[in-house]
């Protein structure tokens, strides 16, 4: 009686603890996976959030503080740059 | 988005895992660990980080040589109260960057930059980017003065800056590059040294609580105290790296309270060694205030050894190389993380290099940049390091603003948004710090268009 191909034999075991490390691996990833918060991953931080509704008066509040940073920049830039010569 | 952990189901459509989930998850593993076998200082250890590194990153080359000048020039008294009340200022700026990283897992940058508008977003990051270039040359000054009581030069200074900045960026892990740095940041400690090193009269320290004596001086030079002062305490950076920190770290709304504690073992620290870099400055007034002249060779240091002796200089020195080093790694990381989430791309420590490509190369491009200023010959390098305070307080409203308003929206914090207290007390430091620097940059104008005299 001719004996079955040995790749047969040999396959058998190799294709078992593929498996096994495979359900290993993904059993690490799910451990890995409750230890955060559904918005903490890469793929939900990436998403914009969307913009926030301001009312008129925090609009204006906040063109208020734009113009007021650039004027005092400009003076204390302006200041630096004298002082350098 | 303030999701609790429990609600984590891997079961419910997982999204795919990248790297950088996967390495921010094991962090997470240990302090779940921790947390669920109640080892109360294990969880502490595991969760301090940004806020210590936030505040001792503050404690830079220049705010340290500008409390040492204010020991120097006015001895104890004001400063020495002023400095931890401007530190519990800071708390409370920083606790909200800490609450909104940890509730929203999202940076300063992107948030404000979708929240409130590209304009807003994009004026945060060249206000911070301005800021940080000028600070990060400061700092390598502050190395370069330090390495020069050692009787090493700028080339030095600048090998050593940026290869920290490339050795601490090496590992791939946010855990192991806040690890390195804290352990450097602990060195800190060496202002304390040197200030018991001078012998303080302890009494006087302790005298001087009550704000008195008041600087004397001009009103432009008292604005120019305080703008600078404040601009060594609370910066555009440190609201830019502990929020984008806390969020790279894995906070969640649990660790809120670590967080605190975090962030207020940073103030306290940051403040007892700003204090003593105060007293140790303090000291050569006391000596005639011989020898800080020498501020852009090694003045401090040296003029301390000989007043104090080698030790005093010594610890002085080294604790100079070691603030500005630290302030490298974190100011090069809150500019990383600004370009990282403004432009929209990958801006994590837990990301490889080629998958944060840009936050890597903006990493080590900005620290590079300021290395380059100090090597250039003539360079007025003691102008830019005595005025990047001044900048960082003029620009700094802005960044507290935006913060007190992202604090504030219950459709991103729900349940963590401000308190009243919380916003009376951000409102009332806003306005100190807008008029400090607004007052300064007005009256130094008009002073140098001749509008008014000096």
């Amino acid at each position: 009686m001719k004996a079955p191909p040995a790749t047969v034999k040999q396959r058998r075991p190799d294709a078992s603890v593929a498996e096994a490390e495979r359900q290993h691996q993904e059993q690490l990833e799910d451990e890995l996976i409750m230890h955060l918060e559904r918005d903490q991953f890469v793929e939900a931080t990436s998403r914009p959030v969307s913009r926030a509704p301001l009312g008129a008066r925090a609009t204006r509040a906040l063109w208020a503080l734009r113009v007021f940073v650039v004027l005092v920049s400009v003076m204390v830039i302006y200041t630096f740059i004298d002082q350098l010569h | 988005m303030a999701a609790t952990e429990a609600s984590t189901a891997p079961q419910l459509g997982v999204p795919p895992l990248t790297d950088e989930d996967s390495a921010r998850s094991e962090d997470r593993a240990r302090v779940h660990r921790a947390r669920g076998q109640d080892k109360r200082w294990q969880l502490l250890w595991l969760l301090v980080g940004p806020g210590i590194l936030a505040m001792l990153g503050e404690n830079d080359g220049p705010s340290m040589i500008a409390y040492a000048s204010d020991g120097a020039q006015y001895g104890l008294g004001f400063f020495v109260p002023f400095i931890p009340l401007l530190f519990a200022m800071a708390y409370v700026c920083q606790e909200m960057c800490m609450r909104v990283g940890a509730v929203t897992h999202r940076g300063y940058g992107e948030l404000v930059l979708q929240r409130l508008g590209r304009a807003w977003g994009w004026f945060g990051a060249g206000d911070l980017t301005l800021t940080n270039l000028v600070t990060l040359v400061a700092e390598f000054v502050a190395i370069r003065v330090g390495l020069a009581y050692f009787q090493l030069d700028a080339g030095v200074a600048v090998v050593l800056g940026l290869a920290l900045v490339v050795f601490t960026l090496s590992g791939g892990r946010y855990w192991r590059w806040e690890r390195i740095v804290l352990g450097m940041a602990l060195f800190n400690g060496l202002f304390l040294l040197a200030a018991i090193l001078v012998k303080p009269d302890v009494g006087a320290v302790a005298r001087s609580f009550d704000f008195s004596p008041f600087p004397g001086g001009s009103f432009n030079t008292l604005l120019l105290l305080l703008a600078s002062t404040i601009g060594a305490t609370v910066t555009p950076w440190m609201i830019f790296f502990q929020q984008s920190a806390s969020a790279d770290k894995g906070m969640t709304p649990r660790d809120v309270n670590h967080g605190r504690w975090d962030t207020a073992a940073g103030a306290v620290l940051a403040s007892i060694f700003g204090v003593g870099a105060l007293i140790a400055g303090a000291a050569l007034m006391s000596h005639h205030g011989s020898g800080i002249q020498g501020f852009a060779g090694a003045g401090f240091p040296e003029a301390l050894k000989h007043v104090a002796g080698a030790a005093a200089g010594d610890a002085f020195a080294i604790g100079l190389i070691e603030a500005g080093a630290v302030a490298i790694l974190t100011i090069s990381a809150s500019t990383a993380y600004a370009a990282g989430e403004c432009i929209g791309v990958s801006h994590s420590f837990n990301s490889s290099p080629r998958n944060a490509t840009l936050f890597y190369a903006a990493n080590i491009g900005v620290a590079l940049v300021a290395a380059a200023v100090i090597l250039i010959p003539g360079a007025p390098l003691l102008s830019i390091a005595l005025n990047a305070n001044v900048l960082a307080t003029v620009l700094l409203p802005v960044s507290l603003v935006l913060m007190v308003v992202l604090a504030n929206d219950r459709g991103l914090m729900g349940a963590w948004a401000n308190k009243r207290s919380t916003n009376v007390i951000g409102i009332a430091v806003i306005a100190f710090v807008g008029l400090c620097g607004a007052a300064y940059g007005i009256d130094s104008f008009l002073q140098t268009t001749h509008v008014i005299g000096s």
